[in-house]
């Protein structure tokens, strides 16, 4: 049984189409859902939770047809909403409990579950402390357990990484990935980040205005190299030279070097290249490219106007 | 993975080791809707009176238990003192109790409704097993049954006072006790009265203090639309109807013709009462009236709810 089956679903609204006969068949995995703001993510999300009814075209969950029976459906969702969805005046403890009740578990279950979940995301000291005192990325870690208090069977999170800081996002996106490779949850997380989805996901769907850009495996979507992008202080001219000479390929775009990363070993070469120059690198990061750049070939072929895609 | 941690069933299993179970799925029952609506009604009542929000949340609907038992406890004090049980009157306590029943409306329906809104908690009950019209029943059950606490309560107080303080308490309940259902119903009546009016108009509010403001407002602009309304009207006929804008009117008009008190009976001088009395005298409307008002508002606001929720964007 598939995850979940779309056929032909097209959400118009006055003047605007935001879905345009999207067909789609999903297997369980951890699935990276990606497209700019307006592209029509979250219309996708609230049609498959059941909450809009599409103008044409059916949605399957788990063999259960969302517009038919949606309560059945989001029995066996959990959802992480984008925006706050969190009150500020209740312990994470009785909030995950409660939102497992709501969910149908008896009310010892609830109590356990949520101490269980809230262990899981990590926040089994906290928990007795109102939810209004967390900062950020304890609240996102929240909103993960009561998405994942009752047991779903699909977990769908709306950019979950929003927000957060560098290491915050690490986090997440590593409990994200456990939660999907070892309790066998199927996820669909939506993002603007390439790498992110990169990193856990195994199935990437892009949408754009509305329509399919792309459904795929995503190792063979990102086969191309990573790119590390290095800012220096001094001269970069040498720098530049003695990268290419080591056989690595690099651009320089508005001063900061570009060096595609083949293998790892790249990194070594650059750590040689700045203690013999002696040149302070001021910046160094994996640049995290935009899923536009993936698609950019293709959007550009099928329409001019589009210069960006996320 | 430490060292320390194994999983069970392994050759680990000795004592002191620490069992990593990990995830566990969940298969036992999963209630229905019913539980569902029971839940969430449950936790609402228990944030209209601050229950688990901390202290502050319960500073007002402490300071108007006090306020709505209290007269109660003393009444039966005094008649007891007296030995007069026939002083305790069922009918004028709901109109003494009003305006602390619009105090408590104003403050807490915001905190049971908007909230939800305000912090985006709405988005996760409406992603469950949940849909808005059990949403929308279970705030209302929540509601109305945190106003029964304030109105049916000291009620009851009059009538175990009542029937304590009689000489035979046996032979005064079973001569009393039909007394119990206008306490219950116009109690009820008078608590889906308050809480319909309060949820409907807070639904609309994008922040408590907005929500707060309107229930006030309502109450506070009500009786001066009757007002002004009297005024205008010429008719000396249409005039009379009027009253029926005024919350506290209907209410007190309705608590009479519950407990079958006329009109321009004497009235001791509290709240206002006895311009109520008067109030409700000069109009000399049918008691069914204030019934009709109550059940129509109810309907009204219900009807309301309803429409707004109709297209929440999740």
């Amino acid at each position: 049984m598939p995850l979940l089956s779309a056929a032909a679903v097209t959400k118009r609204y006055p003047g605007v189409t935001a879905l345009d006969s999207l067909t789609l068949s999903l297997e369980p995995g951890i699935i990276g859902l990606v497209g700019a703001n307006g592209a029509g993510k979250s219309t996708f999300i609230r049609i498959l939770l059941g909450l809009l009814a599409p103008t044409s075209g059916s949605v399957e969950v788990l063999g259960i047809d969302a517009l038919k029976a949606p309560l059945e459906v989001r029995k066996l969702i959990g959802y992480l909403p984008e925006h706050d969805c969190l009150p500020i005046d209740v312990s994470a403890a009785d909030f995950v409990t409660h939102m497992g009740r709501i969910s149908g578990l008896p009310a010892s279950a609830a109590r356990e579950r949520a101490a269980e979940t809230l262990r899981h995301v990590g926040l089994h000291e906290e928990r007795y402390r109102l939810i209004g005192s967390y900062s950020t990325g304890m609240k996102q870690r929240v909103k993960l357990a009561q998405a994942l208090t009752h047991d779903p069977k699909l977990l769908l999170l709306d950019e979950p990484t929003n927000g957060l800081d560098p290491e915050g996002r690490e986090e997440m996106l590593g409990l994200v990935e456990r939660t999907g490779r070892e309790f066998g949850i199927a996820i669909i997380i939506t993002s603007h980040l390439l790498g992110e989805i990169e990193r856990v996901c195994d199935y990437l769907v892009a949408i754009e205005q509305g329509k399919l850009q792309h459904a795929g495996a995503l190792a063979k979507l990102t086969e191309r190299t990573q790119v590390l992008r290095l800012e220096l202080d001094d001269d970069a001219t040498e720098f530049i030279g003695r990268l290419r000479s080591a056989g690595l390929d690099v651009q320089v775009v508005d001063g900061a070097l570009l060096v595609a990363l083949a293998s790892d070993a790249a990194y070594d070469v650059i750590r040689d290249i700045a203690a013999e120059l002696d040149t302070p690198i001021a910046r160094m990061e994996l640049d995290r490219h935009h899923v536009g750049d993936l698609f950019r070939t293709a959007t550009e072929d099928r329409s001019p106007k589009t210069e960006v895609l996320v | 993975m430490t060292d320390s941690i194994a999983t069970p069933g392994t050759a680990a299993r000795a004592a002191g080791t620490i069992y990593d179970l990990g995830y566990q799925h969940y298969d036992g029952p999963r209630l229905g809707r019913w539980s569902v609506i029971r839940t969430l009604a449950a936790f609402s009542f228990r944030t209209a009176f601050g229950t688990g929000r901390g202290n502050k949340a319960q500073i007002i609907p402490y300071i108007v238990l006090l306020l709505v038992y209290l007269p109660a406890v003393i009444m039966v004090g005094m008649s007891s003192a007296l030995g007069q049980p026939q002083l305790i009157s069922y009918a004028q306590y709901l109109p003494a109790v009003t305006f602390f029943l619009a105090l408590f409306t104003a403050a807490q329906a915001a905190e049971v409704i908007v909230t939800d809104r305000q912090y985006g908690v709405l988005s996760l009950y409406l992603s469950r097993a949940l849909n808005v019209n059990d949403y929308i029943a279970a705030k209302l059950i929540a509601f109305t049954g945190a106003l029964l606490v304030l109105t049916l309560g000291p009620q009851l107080v009059l009538f175990t006072g009542k029937i304590l303080i009689a000489t035979a308490p046996w032979d005064a309940f079973k001569s009393n006790y039909k007394d119990l259902w206008p306490i219950i119903g116009g109690t009820l009546l008078a608590a889906c009265y308050m809480s319909f009016i309060g949820l409907a108009l807070a639904s609309f509010a994008a922040r408590r203090a907005y929500a707060a403001a309107a229930v006030i407002a309502f109450f506070v602009f009500m009786p001066a639309v009757a007002n002004i309304a009297r005024v205008i009207i010429t008719n000396e006929d249409n005039r009379r109807y009027t009253v029926l804008a005024n919350p506290f009117i209907v209410i007190t008009g309705f608590a009479n013709w519950l407990f079958d008190v006329q009109a321009n009976a004497r009235v001791p001088n509290q709240f206002g009462a006895r311009g109520t009395a008067r109030t409700l005298a000069r109009a000399a409307l049918p008691g069914e009236y204030y019934l009709y008002v109550m059940i129509g508002t109810c309907v009204l606001a219900l009807g309301l709810l309803i429409l707004r929720y109709r297209r929440t964007e999740v």
